[in-house]
Parts: C-alpha cells; structure tokens; sequence
C-alpha cells in the first residue's frame, strides 16, 4: 500500500482531484506534461486559476454538481472536443489535444472530493474521421456503380429490342463456333432456336458437303482474328434450301484473346437465285435454253486451244431447219417457237451431255463434238440427227415435219481457228442443202402437214 | 403493489417536467439548436410488465435493437436505484449525429458517438434524479453512464424480477427529428416502499402548506 502515491502518475490518463472548496489537491504526472504546469505550482489553486478563463464552463458546472449532490458526469469529446488548454506532449502548443472526460464525486475524511478523468481520444477521432471517410467513399463507389448498373441494363435492354427488331440475323459464337446468342431473325432463318444448338458448332448445321469449307475460314479467321465473311448453302429443318451470307467481327477477352465472334447472318437466297438466273440468260437462249451464239463461240475457242494441247480432234456441226419460215407463216409465230423449242430438244438429247449445243441463230443450231473425229462415229451421229428432227412435231392442232440440213467442219482437217472452221461448216451446210433440194430429198421438203 | 394516487403522479410528472426542461436547455447550449423534451407521462409497472410492454409495441419480427444507457444511483439510508434512459437505437444515433452535424451513414454506433449517447443519457438522468434528490431531501451519489446495446427481450436482464420500475415516457425532439424514450428507474421492494414513503411524505406536506395558504 506504501506504493499508492505512485499511482496517479502510472497511469495513462490525466487525473486531477479538487477538494470541496474548488481547490486542486492531486495533479498527476500526465497533466503536467500536456499543461507545462507542475503539480506544486497548482496545488491549492482552483481550476480557473490553474488552466486560465479558456476552459468549457460546462465544466465549472459539473464539478459543482459532483461536489454538492455527488453526481458523476461525462464530457464527450463530440459535444466538447477540447474543453481543457491541454497540449500533446513534446508539441508546439498549437493546437488542444482531443479530450473526453469523466467527473466523479470521491468521499473522504476531508469532506466531498471531485475527480476529473481526462482521457486523450486524438487517435480516436482520427480513426472514426478515417472510417467515416472511407464510408463516404465507399457510399459513392456504390452509388456509382450502381448507376453504372442501370446504365448497363438500358444499354442491355436497348440492343435486346434493337436485335429483336432487327431484318438481319444476329449471332455471338465462341471461340469454337458454339452459339452463345440468336436473335430471332437469327433462330428464323436457322429453324433452330438457340437452346437447340447452344451447345454444338453452328458449322456442324450446314450440309455435310459445306462444312470443311467454311470450317477452315471459320478456323483461319480465330487464328487471325480478322472478319469472317463467307455465303454457304444451309438446308433447314424444313428441307428447305437456301443460301446464306454470315459476317461476323472477333472479339477478344480480358486476356486480348479471341473468345468469340459476333455479326449477322443473311438470308440470300434470292439474290443467288436471281444471280443465277442472270448468269444463265447471259449465256442462253430464251426459247430453247441451249446456249447462244456467244458462249458457243467462246467454248469454240476454249475447245479448240485445248485440243490442240492434246492433239485431238473434234467436230463443228451447223444444223439449219428446212422451210422453217413456211411453218410461221402458215402457223403462226407461237407454232414456230414450239418447233424451235422441240428440235432444240431432240438435238439435246440425241448427244452425249459433254457435247455443247447452241442457237446460233432464228432457226440455226450449232453443235461442238469433242474428240469426234472419225467418219463412222459422225455419220452415225449426223443419221441420228436428222431422224430426230424429222420426226413429227405435235403443234396442237396439227402434226408438222422439219427437215434439216447439216454442215460439218473437223478440227484441225478444215481449219485450226474459230472462223475459219465455222465458215467451212456454214459452206457445207448450204451445200448439203443444195444437195437435198436437187435430189427432193422428202426431208428436205418437210414442212408438209401430216 | 401500492400505487401513486391521481394527485401524487401529477406532482411527480410535474417535478420530471421541470427536469427535463432543464435537461433540453442544457443540450440547446451544448449544441447551439433548439431541442425540446416533451411532458412525460408517469407509472409504476413490473419488470415483466414493462418488458411485455416493449415487445408488443415493436412491429412483429423487429429485431430493432435498444440504446440503454445506465447509471446507478444510491442514497444514504440504503435506498438505491438504477437510473436507465431507453431509445430505439436507429434513432437515438440519428438525432447523435444532427447533433454532431455528421450524416455519413455507418451502420454502427462508433466509440466518439456511444460516448456522446452516454453524455446525454447523463444530463437527461442527472437531471430527473435533481427532481428525485429534492423529494428526498438527501444526496444521491451517481456513477458514471454505460452504454449498451440490447434487444427488447433481454433489456432487463439483469436485474431481478422483483425489482418494481417508475417509468417516465419521454419525447425528444430536434430539426424536425422526433424520438421516445424512457426514463426508467429501477427499484427493489424496500427502495421503492422507501421511495413511496418519502412522496407521500413531501406531497402532504406540500397539501399542508396549500392549506395553509388557502
């Protein structure tokens, strides 16, 4: 017990006692050194005396209550945050330390006695200041992020009607070519709605026949992670064929590596077959649909520079219908494209489906033989066609018959060139029809009405 | 249980509304804004009483906690009671930080504001105890105010279920933030027989001095 006077400066608080009289009796080692006051020279002094007129007169009050009713009291720091002019040790004297409180009465022998605790809360405050301002922070990270949220979703739910309104198919696929998103144009064309195919690459939907193709773009596009921009036949679970067009951007994951593509999908069914059909009048007759003068002319020249290069032979045929004109006047013109059309189909399919046929001109054919160039082959050849064109041609209302004349030129016996092998066979077919008409060849008088 | 009677409860709601003007013109110093504690209503009930009481005021499946702050009370002549001062604590740290003009939104109490809590627990109490220590004519030495944290259902835990408890209903209200509470002093039999003793005491004598001025 000897060691009790040691107490109040042992501890790590300020104490300071005042008798019933307001008189300061203890005045510990802590306070000394945050006031610069020593004990001995504020023992018996009051508190105004010892601190100075700068001190919360809350305080003057509380003491007095401890002292005369012997109630305790706490001076928080937030609602007095430096009631006393104590400075941090060592410190300038620049600015209070952070304080809190606690006045309690003490009863002794001597009469009523008020302690006052003063505890220093600097690191306190500076805590609960940084936990506020982290909490602030923190609200508006939220707050923005949260906004960032709702801007998210309006970006989401605009490119959703966006994509459902859209005439083009829209399609994600990953890096593997698996479906990750279908808009509806996308699941129409397809005739697959997107949990159907989700999980298998959408190349494997293609007929067998396209697949390795587009695969290999497909597979050189994530390799070099440019466009993919391929049209591929796509047969549907209807059965229905059509041609497609896909076009699709890559895109990269967080590691800049191709995750995927996104792009759309076309249905260019139409313009194809509207292509084709193009390419096919470009190339061929309206009435018979064999080819016309044009392209057998350029398949002339194709013909003849490749069997050259092999040494070949091969024979040019020029078919010219007897008195054609005579069956349009006396039938009409619509008798006539009947006539024209039919004989354009016997000559068709009188000959082997590498030989070329064309309408060189009203009632003229052409014909290309590949690799015909002995006499038996063609005379057989030129028997069948002028049976074929002499058999009767049912106009509707009556039966006609056509006769023909043919003119022949081989390659390379009358010519090694285009013109001068169709003039040979044009020479030989006027004068094979000379000929008929000389000998009144019946065939050579058809167009006599049956 | 003996009971006030109508006369006795007035003077005694009187005494605590003149306290807790006291109380709110020490807090409007402090704070430097108007703050009002509003006339309180007085009872006397059991510790179950009360406890009930509390529950079935809070909306079912609550679990809002209360804000209890404490101090103990004793006077010479072994009369003592627990002194507790009760607000939901969503709005007592509420009207803590106006009063601290802080806003920042930090779901729990932080020391500096249970030890501000604690403060004003003490001024409300000390200053109701003023009206108590005047009825009693003696000193009643007060400890230090504790704060602390409880749910409804163990807020009296640990005091004894005989203790009988004076209620005062209380209203702070501040910038257009409006908070109850109560001010609850705890007693067991013989304090509150003593305490009974002593208004009945006080209150006749005050009739006395009525009369005579009558």
């Amino acid at each position: 017990m000897d060691c009790c006077h040691l107490l109040p400066d042992s501890v790590d608080m300020g104490l300071i006692m005042v008798d019933g009289e307001g008189r300061i009796r203890l005045w510990n080692r802590w306070i000394e050194e945050r006031t610069g006051r020593l004990a001995s020279q504020v023992c018996g002094v009051t508190l105004a005396e010892a601190f100075g007129p700068h001190v919360d007169p809350r305080i003057a009050l509380v003491v007095r209550e401890a002292l005369d009713f012997g109630w305790s009291a706490r001076l928080s720091h937030a609602l007095h945050p430096m009631p006393l002019p104590l400075y941090p040790p060592g410190g300038g004297r620049v600015e209070r330390m952070k304080q809190s409180i606690d006045i309690t009465p003490v009863q002794g022998e001597g009469g009523p006695r008020c302690l006052l605790q003063v505890r220093d809360v600097t690191e306190t405050v500076r805590r609960e200041a940084l936990l506020k301002q982290q909490s602030r922070q923190l609200r508006l990270d939220l707050l923005r992020l949260s906004q960032a949220q709702v801007e998210l979703q309006r970006s989401e739910m605009r490119f959703r009607e966006l994509a459902r309104q859209a005439p083009a198919g829209l399609f994600e696929a990953d890096a593997e070519a698996c479906c990750t998103f279908l808009n509806e144009r996308c699941e129409q064309i397809l005739g697959h709605s997107l949990e159907n195919v989700a999980g298998t690459p959408w190349i494997n939907l293609l007929p067998v026949s396209e697949q390795a193709r587009v695969r290999a773009i497909w597979c050189l596009a994530v390799a070099s992670a440019t466009r993919f921009a391929e049209e591929f036949r796509y047969v549907g679970p209807d059965g229905e064929s059509r041609w497609i067009r896909a076009e699709a951007g890559p895109q990269r994951d967080g590691n800049d590596r191709i995750s995927g593509f996104v792009g759309t999908l076309l249905d260019v069914t139409e313009f194809h077959e509207r292509a084709t059909r193009n390419e096919f009048r470009a190339n061929h007759d309206g009435l018979t649909s064999l080819l016309n003068r044009d392209r057998f002319e350029r398949h002339l020249r194709a013909a003849i520079s490749g069997a050259r290069e092999v040494a070949d032979r091969m024979a040019l045929l020029f078919i010219d219908l007897n008195d054609f004109k005579g069956i349009n006047d006396t039938h009409g013109h619509h008798a006539g494209d009947t006539v024209l059309k039919t004989i354009a189909a016997r000559v068709r399919r009188v000959l082997r489906s590498e030989d070329i046929v064309a309408r060189y001109g009203g009632d003229e054919f052409a014909v290309l033989l590949n690799g015909t160039g002995d006499p038996e082959t063609l005379d057989a050849i030129l028997f069948k066609l002028h049976q074929a064109v002499g058999l009767p041609i049912n106009l509707g209302h009556c039966h006609v018959r056509v006769g023909c004349a043919i003119g022949v030129s081989i390659y390379p016996d009358h010519g090694s060139d285009p013109l001068s092998l169709l003039t040979h066979a044009d020479k030989a077919m006027y004068a094979a029809k000379r000929a008929r008409y000389a000998k009144n060849d019946p065939i050579a008088h058809p167009s006599a009405q049956i | 249980m003996r009971t006030f009677s109508e006369l006795e409860m007035d003077a005694l709601t009187e005494a605590f509304n003149l306290s807790l003007g006291e109380a709110a013109s020490t807090f409007s110093a402090i704070v430097r804004e108007e703050i009002e504690l509003s006339v309180p209503t007085i009872e006397i009930v059991s510790r179950e009483e009360l406890t009930g009481r509390l529950e079935s005021a809070q909306p079912a499946g609550a679990t809002e906690r209360l804000c209890r702050i404490n101090q103990h009370f004793c006077a010479a002549g072994g009369f003592q009671t627990d002194a507790l001062l009760l607000f939901p604590e969503h709005g007592s740290l509420e009207i803590v930080r106006r009063m601290l003009g802080d806003d920042t939104a930090i779901e729990h109490i932080t020391e500096l504001e249970q030890d501000a809590l604690a403060e004003i627990g003490n001024i409300i109490i000390n200053s109701c105890m003023s009206s108590l220590a005047s009825l009693f004519g003696s000193e009643m030495h007060g400890s230090l105010p504790r704060v602390q944290s409880r749910t409804v259902h163990t807020l009296l835990d640990d005091k004894a279920a005989t203790d009988v408890i004076l209620v005062a209903r209380i209203g702070m209200s501040m910038a257009a933030h409006n908070l109850h509470g109560f001010v609850l002093f705890i007693m067991d039999v013989p304090s509150i027989e003593h305490f009974m003793d002593r208004v009945s005491r006080y209150f006749k004598l005050q009739l006395h001095d009525t009369g005579e001025r009558v």
